[in-house]
């Protein structure tokens, strides 16, 4: 009885479901901008994970009367030299469909272009305090904000919240440590706002290590349970004492998730000269995670009749190349990912169909992805672009959740002077299920070409990941049959071939522990 | 525009370890080509399968099952079938009858849908079974292994897609009237499904007379209660609107009434409905390549609508190939005039043997456990004799090639009355009525669970679910059955011969013949040396003979010719005498015998 479980769960957890949610039933693949309210993160590919200490701190040595700063200083109050910090991440739009109705993000894979993107807010307000040269600690808390907004609605309840980050740091010479509730990830794709590698958002905590040689090695485990059939449950039963019923916890049981990376740095030291700029480098990233979900029994809330949950598992294995310049934020990046089983589904997400045993197994999810920026002189350009397979563990020969995906976005731009430019943005994206078109008694094929121009202030200045960012933004859609044929026949988008997207848009980032 | 993800997906699948193929549907899901599988449907052995209750290959088409309550979906699928596709052939299955593939009104006060014949959209297939090429799929693998499959439609009616609307108020309304008191009578509105009225349902007001009742159809997408697909079945136009039967011995309740639950009935008799269900039909062999159609309720629709139906399908279906289609009807009668009358010249191929299944299945074997019930074999013999006056005797043009009354389809119970062993759990009976049921002229039909000693009552509970048992191919019944099968396969004369009957009786008591019933299949269109001859005893408290005092068994055979019992395990043998006599004695109560001539049995 999985379906009904997860039927409930795409009510109860849709809001916080990543866009690569492969087992949406909810029609076409919720565009990220409203399924995965990720916010984007400028890229900074050379700079240290931050699981592991800061490389301006992380030589120093253990206090010099071999107690641990930590004890001495749980005997003091914060340092003088502790203070708060406040950092944001946003992006606010509003748009017209040209045609009288609210513009609508379009994109048919998980991953698509973010021109059209839904508005999105992250409030961080955070703690930092140096305890001594060695020990250094940060509490960490963002409220996320998710449409729609009250001025556009009317409606003061819709806006909702959510504690995204809420977590305490300590980093110990070259360790560090934290405990929380954390979104916990590496690298993105700016033009896709995609984590393609590692996105883990749970409750648990993690250490970290920089090693001589240049390398960073950072473990996590966490926990997630939904608020889910899938993996909770609460029942009535008779009260032991008195009158009525009490509420018994019936189904419990968690997603266990350990992650481990390994990221060796290439850069010029004094002991290594490996590349002509000093400010260039390469990395390579090794990566791993495990998940574990318990056996448990639940009840079928049609029947009441006691149905098992069995044990479920999965792994996830990838690796990512980048090299940057160093200069004006140029780099290029590539990921590449394998998941089976219960890996294959990112942990907030509940998976909608299952092999006969009703679990993951025969799940797979493989992906290659690109990412880069190139500036020079007054042009610059972004990439983003992904293939991936994604299989379910359904036994059909067909199913909504088999499908392969890809896009290629490229959004080259003039910066003219040092506070104005001009985008250009052409994608394609495409998704092919393992599902009978009946029009075209082939494979279901959904596939859109995007083109759009974004002239923008940047108060900053130039530069690709310079924020804030106020813009114009126009953005037209042709979507092919398949790409209609995903939505409900009284739906416009199941209608129109063509789509615009004619708005204003504005984003921002700024001192945010999620991007450093 | 696929070559850009092609070229994508060509390159990651190189590129990541373990990256399966790109995305496809299965060739087994492809548009099939039609083509014709039968060569004479007296050799098949059809199985009847509730596509819900025979096996749950896919659970992620479990939506909203309730395990165990058998008015709720259970989980079957298309699918199931396919993987079991196997234990069917161990059975000696060689045709499949599925349940309506259509899509159906989800749910009805507080009853599923789950066997098919509450049609909302007549152009797509039921998601609690699978889409449409798991459906494909499971077509091809049985015709893969030689089996074929009919498909399970509906002529006479729609689901319960509208209500009408008696007190104007936009609403379906169900509420008791009155008070019970003088000048107020208790009486109940329901605009769901009101009863018959020959002016069609009228509204309701108690100032007098308001005319017809307007028909509202409803809309709930989340049950799949929609006006009904394709075309004009969504229109008030293709309904009657007289409100349900309530008397079934009326002509014009029967035809123009709505079926029992709310069905709403259609308006068969316009040309633009015909057309639409020939259509809607006909596309479903072009799609997925079926061999027949078992047709529900014939005798609630006008006669003369088969008159169209069957010739416009073998028409269009003949001309792609797919010839000898067969259509049998369902009329849910023991009268057997009534039901011949649908073989007319130009109509049905055959219907389902309904007189035969009360006089002969239930009254003689059935009710073997009680004697003030049963009735004497002599029943079976006057029924099959009225066979060539009451069925079509001419193959119908461009069916079969078989007149129906050579392919009528025999059973012992279906899903809509009480199964065989639902009153004495008589497994001795069961497999003698299986016995005649694999020997007599015409086409088996098995209902599914039969093999398992299912023994449920009348609907729902003689629809239960056949993975419970494990799929058992071990217990007698099932390889009473399987052996049985092999016979039928093995000799001809079993499936193409003719019938003579030898031995009928009307005793049931202590009587030396009681219970007796045998009769030859020889000759006809099985060859003229082709021989068999079943002997019966239906008695289930004695051995009986095949004679009764000084008079005997006369056969066709020539004197002293040696029988060998096939179904038999030891394969006894019994010789005629030298006036062609067989006398075979002390035939064990509720125990069959197959005889076929020595010189013509087969290892």
């Amino acid at each position: 009885m999985y379906g009904l479980g997860l039927a409930i769960t795409l009510s109860t957890v849709s809001l916080v479901a990543r866009a690569d949610d492969p087992t949406s039933t909810q029609g076409p693949p919720a565009p990220a901008s409203t399924a995965a309210p990720k916010p984007a993160a400028p890229v900074a590919p050379g700079a240290a994970p931050d699981i592991v200490p800061d490389p301006q701190v992380s030589d120093k040595s253990p206090t010099p009367n071999g107690t641990t700063a930590a004890t001495a200083a749980s005997a003091h109050p914060p340092p003088d030299s502790g203070r708060f910090e406040f950092g944001s991440y946003g992006r606010i739009s509003i748009a017209s469909d040209g045609r009288g109705g609210e513009g609508r993000p379009a994109n048919v894979v998980s991953h698509g272009t973010r021109i059209d993107q839904d508005p999105y807010v992250e409030l961080e307000l955070r703690r930092e305090d140096t305890w001594s040269d060695d020990i250094h600690t940060k509490v960490v808390a963002t409220l996320a904000i998710f449409p729609p907004l009250f001025h556009y609605t009317g409606d003061l309840a819709a806006t909702q919240i959510a504690v995204r980050n809420l977590y305490t740091q300590a980093s110990y010479g070259d360790w560090t440590l934290w405990v929380g509730s954390r979104m916990y990830r590496g690298d993105d794709i700016y033009l896709l706002d995609w984590w393609p590698l590692d996105n883990l958002n749970t409750v648990g905590g993690g250490v970290g290590v920089k090693l001589p040689s240049d390398t960073t090695v950072a473990f996590h485990t966490g926990m997630v349970r939904l608020d889910n059939i899938y993996q909770y449950q609460q029942i009535q039963d008779v009260s032991p004492f008195g009158f009525g019923a009490t509420n018994v916890t019936l189904l419990d049981r968690p997603r266990i998730v350990e992650s481990l990376k390994i990221t060796q740095f290439f850069r010029n030291n004094a002991h290594h000269h490996l590349l002509q700029s000093d400010n260039a480098g390469f990395k390579v990233i090794l990566y791993g995670e495990a998940h574990e979900l318990a056996a448990g029994v639940y009840q079928d809330p049609l029947t009441q009749l006691r149905e098992p949950a069995p044990a479920d598992s999965g792994f996830l294995v990838g690796g990512e190349l980048a090299y940057w310049t160093g200069e004006r934020n140029t780099f290029v990046q590539v990921f590449a990912r394998h998941a089976r089983g219960l890996a294959a589904y990112d942990p907030l997400q509940v998976p909608t169909t299952s092999a006969n045993t009703k679990t993951t197994a025969g799940s797979t999810d493989s992906l290659i992805a690109l990412g880069g920026n190139w500036e020079q002189g007054m042009f610059g350009a972004l990439v983003g672009a992904y293939v991936r397979s994604f299989r379910d563990g359904d036994p059909s020969a067909t199913s909504m959740n088999k499908f392969d995906e890809g896009t290629f976005v490229v959004r080259p731009q003039v910066f003219i002077g040092e506070h104005w430019g001009v985008a250009v943005e052409g994608s394609y994206q495409q998704r092919r299920y393992a599902y009978l078109d009946p029009t075209t008694n082939s494979a279901l094929s959904a596939s859109e070409w995007r083109g759009g121009v974004i002239p923008y202030f940047s108060p900053a200045g130039r530069g690709s990941y310079t924020r804030p960012q106020l813009r114009l933004i126009y953005a037209i859609t042709d979507r092919n049959a398949g790409a209609r044929e995903l939505y409900a026949p009284d739906d416009v988008f199941a209608q129109r071939k063509v789509e615009h997207f004619i708005g204003l848009g504005a984003e921002w980032w700024f001192n945010s522990s999620s991007y450093p | 525009m696929r070559t850009p993800l092609l070229l994508a997906c060509a390159s990651a699948a190189t590129l990541v370890l373990a990256s399966p193929a790109c995305v496809s549907v299965p060739a087994a899901g492809q548009v099939p080509v039609l083509a014709t599988h039968v060569q004479d449907w007296r050799d098949e052995v059809i199985y009847q399968v509730l596509v819900d209750r025979f096996a749950d290959g896919d659970v992620n088409n479990d939506d909203k099952i309730q395990p165990g309550f058998l008015g709720r979906y259970q989980g079957g699928d298309w699918k199931g079938i396919e993987d079991h596709l196997d234990y069917l052939q161990a059975l000696g299955v060689t045709t499949l009858w599925i349940s309506p593939v259509i899509v159906n009104v989800d749910t009805d006060a507080g009853i599923d849908g789950y066997h098919g014949y509450w049609a909302t959209d007549l152009t797509k297939p039921n998601k609690h079974f699978g889409d449409l090429v798991a459906l494909r799929s499971m077509v091809a693998a049985a015709h893969d292994v030689g089996m074929k499959v009919v498909l399970d439609i509906v002529c006479n009616h729609m689901g319960q897609v509208f209500f009408y609307d008696q007190n104007h108020n936009g609403q379906p309304d169900d509420y008791v009237l009155g008070s019970g008191q003088p000048g107020s009578p208790i009486g109940q509105l329901n605009e769901f499904d009101p009863d018959w009225n020959p002016a069609g349902v009228q509204g309701n007001s108690p100032n007098g007379p308001v005319g017809r009742a307007p028909i509202l159809f409803i809309h709930d997408p989340t049950i799949d209660r929609e006006p009904p697909q394709p075309g004009v079945l969504g229109t008030v136009a293709a309904y009657h609107g007289m409100g349900h039967i309530l008397d079934y011995t009326d002509p014009a309740q029967v035809v123009y009434g709505d079926f029992a639950g709310g069905l709403k009935d259609l308006a068969t008799e316009r040309d633009d409905v015909r057309a639409t269900l020939v259509d809607s039909y006909a596309k479903w062999v072009e799609s997925v390549d079926f061999d027949g159609f078992r047709i529900d309720t014939i005798k609630h629709v006008e006669k003369s609508f088969w008159d169209v139906f069957t010739p416009a399908i073998r028409k269009r279906l003949g001309a792609q190939g797919k010839n000898d289609f067969f259509m049998f009807g369902e009329a849910f009668d023991g009268d057997d005039v009534l039901l011949g009358s649908y073989t007319s010249p130009g109509e049905l191929d055959s219907v389902f043997y309904f007189s035969q299944h009360y006089q002969v299945y239930r009254d003689v074997f059935e009710y073997a456990y009680d004697r003030t019930q049963q009735k004497g074999t002599d029943q079976i013999q006057t029924l099959w004799a009225a066979k060539m006056k009451n069925y079509g005797t001419v193959a119908q043009p461009g069916g079969i090639g078989l007149p129906p009354y050579k392919a009528l389809v025999n059973f012992i119970d279906n899903h809509d009355v009480s199964r065989f062993l639902f009153q004495s759990g008589d497994t001795a009976a069961l497999k003698n009525a299986l016995t005649l049921l694999y020997t007599e002229d015409g086409i088996p039909d098995l209902y599914y669970g039969t093999e398992q000693n299912f023994n449920g009552g009348n609907d729902p509970a003689n629809r239960e679910v056949l993975w419970n048992s494990g799929f058992d191919t071990t217990n007698d019944t099932f390889t009473h059955i399987a052996k049985l099968a092999r016979i039928r396969k093995t000799y001809p004369a079993l499936r193409r011969g003719d019938t003579t009957v030898r031995w009928a009786s009307p005793h049931i008591g202590t009587e030396e013949d009681a219970g007796i019933f045998a009769f030859e299949r020889s000759g006809g269109d099985a060859g003229t040396t082709a021989y068999a001859m079943i002997v019966l005893n239906t008695n289930a408290f004695k051995m009986s003979d095949t004679a009764d005092g000084t008079t005997v068994l006369v056969s066709s055979l020539p004197p002293n010719t040696t029988l060998v019992d096939v179904l038999d395990p030891k394969l006894t043998t019994y010789t005629t005498d030298a006036s062609a006599q067989l006398r075979i004695g002390n035939i064990k109560a509720q125990t069959g015998l197959i005889l076929i001539p020595q010189s013509q049995v087969k290892n």
